[in-house]
């Protein structure tokens, strides 16, 4: 009704107010342009001076990188402050003499300090770290030249220290200068620290912390007067991994000398209390100068030491796999442990001959006889009568065939075979032969160690896959929880009561009076089965050594902690990786030996 | 029939108004260039040139558009947009705390500067209503509660620069539609009294930021770094600037966010007082073709929605240039049409696309 009665009225009154703001921005545009002409026209000459005199600089200070701690609280790995050899382009007047001076006074390559300021405009302020790890000696030398060496410093940062050089290598990662492409992508300032591999990779964000900066004043040669401001770098944050340091040292020392791996974990959460595989790296290597051709020395090492042989490697599971077509057999009712064979050595499936490893055959053997004293003859015919089919779906239930999960890259899936399978890939139909291989353990299929450890814990509590577990949480430098991580299930094996109770009974008789002796400990009831595969190797040298494996878990009755060892051409599984599981187990429970032992004596 | 109608629309573009915007992008775009030029990342030029296509085309849907649909469908967009925002706040919980082992690329968008449009046309539905006339005070009230919402949302977030670009707005709008100054007048005063409350909900540095605006050499190396520098590098331009080699204070990172909130001070160095002539020329007459548009529309909607779009324009423009002159306090603002970043640049684009559409819609 406003609107209609005074058409003209309003139209006015909206064109003032629109008028009326109009000149209120008018007004404040000249306050704007005021403020300009006061700044550049009548202050411009004294700015102008402020602006070539200055001489402030911002510098980036290194966070300390957040701490690996074990289950107990025991650092993993630790920070040392180191000295970093660092140019500034813009200070280096005379750049050619100054690169020549210092090239002849630390014995650095001089194409190598030329090829670090290539990348960065000859006019900036950024320090290019040229080299890490200075010694002591090279710092007192560059600043003894200080004066002959404009643009040149040296920083002090942060830099990782281990307890020893390859301790837990594959597990915790090594830590390196962010590469070119890397740098590229634009996440990571050039210079940057990063976590490459293993846990160091995986928590990076976590661990990196934010890099403080300093603001300061410096003179005509580019050397600081005073720092003017601070601000304090913000610390990484502080990871609890699964890890227990007592069992990993023990493991490793128990590996010494040998190829292969181990993996220790706690049945009940899939904790990874330890995992080692080798031969290892040094971990410390990587942290200073790694040159060129060092870098590319260790990845044509034939040794392969940068594979994590955990879960990377691919083997034959062996003997070990009897225990899956005992539980698919005994659940399926294909085979009771009533079950009785003559084993005089030899099987024949037509015009073949398998052969068992003992020579002349273990005479009359039930189930339980077959899988302490790992008869072959009686798996070959247990094998035949469960059928590949369903050899393979408690295979894969057991979680086989596929990857665990674990945290860490590169992990490979291993192979389960099966009719269906080699149809598909080979096309070619399934052999009796092939599932006389399988039933102990051979042919195609494939195994890595991490999947046995977790294929272990499901005999040790009754059928839970566990996810591998290898981080806890991930505290913030200042206490705050920044990341937790619980304990995950992946599958479930169902077998009847009686079946897990037969076949845990039958790999205590394994360490107790078995192939698994070596393992035996007063004291601790460990089961165990052992293993030895035949390697399908290129290597010429090693032909015929058999991969020796022992998967086991203990105390038989409550399951703590289970042990997979392998051990590469190591020869028969209780020979050569049962011992080395035994010496573990001695770690793990030392205080229960120790026990045992005066107990016994007194 | 329907060529026809478009021919007309056409006709009615204002080329004036395109033209500055035009001339501002490519301002900003050379500042940035030679920035790069100097030693920058050259990928910023190249990312803010992905983002000035993205937002011409926003644009041109925005202006091919009727506004008054757009006033209609504002309840949707407000909804939406209030849930962008929440969006923010789960998301910026879950990113630290969850399982993050996979990097996501950084969040490219910012739901607050989206809000900005949302905003005005919120206001336009809500004060052009059928139900809102005549405008009665509890209608008033409905509308403010309506905006404070989201408000507050931006200043939790915290993004105190937008919520203060928010309200000249609304005060703006409000003289629009004939609010008296004498309530006007309240509710500053009534705002001015909730301020201590507002000191105390601000941050640490927030507070800062103010007191140095008060007196700038409290702490010359800290939080008035950034002022100081930025003083340093636009009086140092002079009457004719430094050229782009001879801009050493934005080249050698002197001066702090040089490509984002501070490009004003890069631009000041290299081309002088007459240079920033020039660039306040062409703000200025995009904000007068906007006032023009805004007073020949025929019809409420279009008036209001004008108006508001161009008081963003001034507002924002207005504290940038002041902050970065210092003649205001620091607040995290960017200079439409120039700054470096892909929110700011698309929703300015859409903006402009909202006043050609005011525009090319006046005679129908």
């Amino acid at each position: 009704m406003e609107l209609t009665a005074t058409p003209r009225g309003r139209r006015d009154a909206w064109t003032r107010r629109v008028l009326g703001l109009t000149a209120i921005v008018a007004v404040a545009f000249v306050c704007v342009i005021g403020q300009l002409w006061y700044l550049q026209v009548l202050e411009g000459a004294k700015l102008r001076d402020l602006s070539d005199r200055n001489r402030i600089r911002v510098r980036p200070v290194a966070a300390p990188r957040g701490i690996l701690y074990d289950r107990n609280g025991l650092a993993l790995v630790d920070n040392r402050p180191a000295f970093t050899l660092s140019l500034i382009p813009r200070d280096m007047e005379d750049r050619d003499n100054v690169l020549a001076r210092l090239a002849v006074l630390l014995r650095i390559p001089l194409p190598e300090l030329q090829e670090a300021l290539a990348r960065v405009p000859a006019d900036s302020l950024q320090p290019v770290r040229v080299r890490r790890g200075l010694s002591l000696e090279d710092v007192a030398k560059v600043e003894e030249w200080k004066l002959e060496l404009p643009g040149v410093v040296v920083e002090v940062e942060p830099q990782r220290v281990y307890p020893t050089s390859s301790f837990a290598a594959h597990l915790l990662g090594y830590v390196r200068e962010v590469s070119e492409d890397q740098a590229r992508q634009g996440r990571y300032r050039r210079g940057d620290m990063v976590g490459q591999t293993g846990l160091e990779r995986l928590l990076d964000e976590y661990l990196r912390g934010r890099d403080g900066g300093e603001r300061i004043e410096v003179d005509a040669l580019g050397r600081p007067v005073q720092v003017m401001r601070r601000d304090e770098p913000r610390p990484g944050g502080q990871v609890v991994t699964t890890v227990d340091r007592r069992v990993q040292e023990a493991a490793e020392r128990a590996m010494a000398g040998r190829a292969g791996a181990v993996v220790v974990m706690d049945p009940r959460t899939g904790d990874i209390l330890a995992l080692t595989s080798n031969p290892a790296f040094e971990l410390d290597r990587f942290t200073g100068n790694l040159g060129r051709e060092a870098w590319a020395a260790l990845m044509r090492d034939p040794a392969h030491p940068m594979l994590n042989r955990a879960l990377q490697s691919q083997y034959a599971p062996g003997s070990v796999f009897k225990m899956v077509v005992a539980a698919a057999g005994l659940q399926e009712r294909s085979l009771t442990p009533m079950d009785r064979t003559y084993c005089n050595g030899e099987f024949h499936l037509g015009a073949w001959t398998f052969k068992d490893w003992l020579q002349g055959g273990h005479g009359h053997v039930d189930l339980r006889a077959a899988i302490v004293r790992s008869c072959n003859v009686f798996f070959y015919q247990a094998g035949l009568k469960v059928g590949p089919e369903a050899i393979a779906r408690y295979a894969r239930a057991f979680g086989l065939g596929a990857p665990t999960g674990v945290d860490l890259s590169g992990e490979k899936p291993g192979l389960v075979p099966s009719p269906d399978w080699k149809r598909q890939r080979l096309g070619r139909p399934w052999t009796g032969g092939e599932t006389v291989n399988v039933s102990i353990g051979q042919g195609q299929l494939l195994v890595t160690p991490i999947q046995v450890a977790r294929m272990m814990s499901a005999f040790a509590n009754g059928g839970v896959l566990w996810k591998p577990r290898l981080v806890q949480r991930v505290e913030r430098a200042d206490g705050t929880l920044a990341y937790s991580e619980p304990t995950r299930m992946t599958g479930q094996v169902d077998l009847s009561p009686a079946v897990w109770a037969f076949l845990r009974h039958a790999m205590a008789g394994v360490v107790s009076g078995g192939t698994g002796q070596a393992a035996r400990i007063p004291g601790i009831e460990i089961a165990g089965k052992t293993g030895t595969a035949q390697s399908v190797s290129h290597s010429d040298s090693a032909k015929g050594q058999d991969h020796a494996w022992f998967a086991s878990f203990a105390p038989v009755d409550d399951p703590e902690v289970v042990v997979v060892v392998l051990v590469e051409r190591g020869g028969k599984g209780g020979q050569v990786a049962a011992p080395i599981a035994r010496q573990i187990y001695q770690a793990i429970f030392l205080e229960k030996v120790a026990m045992a032992v005066t107990g016994g004596s007194s | 029939m329907i060529l026809r109608i478009d021919r007309r629309l056409f006709q009615n573009v204002d080329w004036l108004l395109l033209g500055a915007a035009v001339a501002l992008v490519g301002l900003g775009m050379l500042s940035m260039w030679s920035l790069a030029h100097g030693g920058a990342s050259p990928t910023i030029v190249w990312r803010q040139l992905w983002w000035v296509g993205a937002g011409t085309v926003a644009l041109v849907v925005v202006a091919s558009l009727d506004y008054r649909s757009l006033v209609r469908a504002a309840p949707g967009l407000y909804l939406a947009g209030l849930g962008l925002l929440l969006t923010v706040f789960v998301l910026g919980r879950t990113v630290s705390g969850a399982r993050r082992w996979i990097h996501l690329g950084p969040l490219t968008f910012q739901p607050s500067e989206l809000f900005k449009l949302i905003f005005v046309l919120t206001l336009v539905w809500a004060l052009t209503s059928r139900w809102a006339r005549p405008l009665s005070r509890s209608t008033l009230a409905w509308t403010l509660l309506l905006v404070a919402v989201p408000f507050v949302l931006v200043v939790r977030q915290p993004d105190l620069g937008t919520a203060l670009v928010l309200l000249p707005v609304l005060a703006v709008i409000l003289v629009g539609v004939g609010v008296r100054l004498r309530i006007l007048g309240g509710l500053a005063l009534a705002a001015m009294a909730v301020m201590p409350l507002a000191w105390l909900a601000l941050k640490e540095y927030q507070r800062e930021r103010l007191l140095v605006y008060i007196d700038p050499f409290r702490d010359p190396l800290g939080t008035a770094y950034n002022v100081i520098q930025a003083k340093i590098a636009i009086g140092s331009g002079q009457l004719l600037g430094k050229g782009v080699s001879g801009a050493t204070q934005s080249r050698l990172a002197f001066l702090p966010e040089r490509h984002t909130d501070f490009i004003f001070a890069v631009f000041a160095e290299m081309w002088g007082f007459v240079g920033c002539l020039v660039l306040i020329l062409a703000y200025g007459l995009l904000v007068l073709r906007g006032f023009e548009i805004a007073a020949t529309a025929r019809e409420p909607r279009g008036r209001l929605v004008a108006l508001g779009v161009t008081a963003l324009f001034a507002t924002q423009t207005l504290i940038n240039l002041g902050m970065v002159t210092g003649l205001l306090p620091v607040v995290g603002i960017p200079l439409p049409f120039m700054s470096y970043g892909g929110s700011s640049m698309v929703v300015s684009l859409m903006g402009l696309g909202l006043l050609l559409s005011v525009r090319m819609r006046q005679f129908q």
